[in-house]
């Protein structure tokens, strides 16, 4: 018994590797109505059940920026970093999915620069709001992320978000003033605490009619088939 | 000398639950994402977090699992084992060296779970040296 207890041990140590491993990457089969994207193992291949708000969280900064009609019937709010790689591999997503579906969506984005992280993401923030000040919040957001390579390396961002505040046709003196505006400050510390209200931890993080979509349901022919359940979903009610 | 190897299967069990915490961060997407801590996201999202097409941290967890093992049998007396188990640590140690000059000057982020496993190894290291050369047993 004695030559065998070592053995013992490894294979009790290598079984609970393995099952602390499989319990916690296993899909989550439960009663409760799953989270968008992920589909009870129960029911393969079945749409997802009607599903209430589960996660309202405090309001965020007031008036928020959106896309689509408010009475579309999936609404997708995304917490984003513009310095956050992911978040910029998302965007073409979300955009692509915008295109897809027209007014079924309506889209929202909310500011959590991860800070001290990112070193440039309160900039890039605060650079989307000051935009959105004068009516361009989404044309700014499309051009900070689709240019995140050419600005997260540089020492001093600020004349370059300039530059593209110029690009976007707003008046730039203005664009001045409120970047660095107590306005713009108190809009992104209202989303970065709604973020936390609902258990924000990271970015991306989606949100669709209320609750968390799963990190990995996030590209774009997951996310679509998650789109296109949650429509389904929305018919049935 | 049974000390030593305790201490290096003990050491080994919290590698390996650092390595396989990673592993099914990396699995299950959620290494990706960018958090609150500095520097993970862009450490595990890196092309260096996977080696020919396998989880970096997987194989970290296995080599964790390896020494635990040669640890435990050389416990019990099993001493090709503990000779074993001398050139895995120092070849993990390297190992490590290499992947914090990796996050220190290529990637130029740490993360913290990464330099966990890496202290984890150093301290695998020394008491294998301490085993081998201040102890001088036949083998470890």
């Amino acid at each position: 018994m004695k030559r065998l207890l070592p053995f013992i041990i490894i294979l009790v140590v290598l079984a609970v590797a393995l099952g602390s491993a499989w319990y916690l990457t296993r899909p989550i089969q439960s009663n409760a109505t799953p989270p968008p994207g992920q589909l009870s193992a129960a029911t393969p291949g079945a749409t997802l059940a009607p599903q209430p708000v589960v996660n309202q969280g405090i309001p965020g900064a007031e008036p928020a920026y959106t896309l689509g009609p408010p009475t579309a019937p999936v609404h997708i709010e995304e917490f984003g970093d513009f310095e956050c790689p992911p978040c910029g591999i998302f965007h073409p997503i979300l955009k692509q999915m915008e295109e897809e579906f027209g007014d079924k969506l309506h889209i929202t984005f909310r500011e959590f620069p991860l800070v001290p992280t990112h070193q440039h993401a309160l900039a890039a923030a605060s650079a989307a709001e000051a935009a959105g000040l004068q009516g361009k919040f989404w044309p700014m957001h499309d051009l900070i992320y689709d240019r995140q390579n050419a600005w997260k390396e540089q020492f001093d961002v600020r004349p370059i978000f300039e530059g593209y505040a110029k690009e976007i046709g707003i008046d730039v003196e203005r664009y001045k003033r409120d970047v660095g505006s107590d306005l713009v400050a108190q809009r992104i510390f209202q989303d970065g605490k709604r973020a936390h209200s609902m258990g924000v931890k990271g970015t991306p993080t989606v949100f669709m009619n209320g609750r968390e979509v799963p990190f990995e349901s996030l590209p774009a022919d997951k996310f679509r088939v998650v789109i296109q359940q949650e429509l389904q979903s929305a018919a049935k009610k | 000398m049974k000390k030593i190897y305790i201490t290096a299967a003990l050491l080994s069990l919290f590698g390996l639950a650092d390595a396989l915490y990673l592993t099914i961060e990396h699995v299950t997407g959620q290494s990706v994402r960018c958090t609150i801590i500095s520097g993970c996201s862009e450490v595990l999202s890196s092309r260096y977090a996977v080696v020919a097409g396998f989880p970096l941290a997987a194989i970290g967890a296995a080599a964790y699992f390896s020494v635990f093992s040669l640890a435990t049998l050389a416990i019990f007396g099993y001493r090709a084992a503990g000779t074993l188990l001398t050139p895995l640590v120092t070849a993990m140690f390297f190992v490590s060296l290499w992947l914090i000059y990796l996050q220190a000057f290529v990637i130029r982020e740490f993360c913290q779970y990464c330099l966990f496993s890496a202290a984890i190894t150093v301290c695998l290291m020394l008491v294998v040296v301490i085993g081998r050369f201040v102890l001088k047993p036949a083998s470890v």
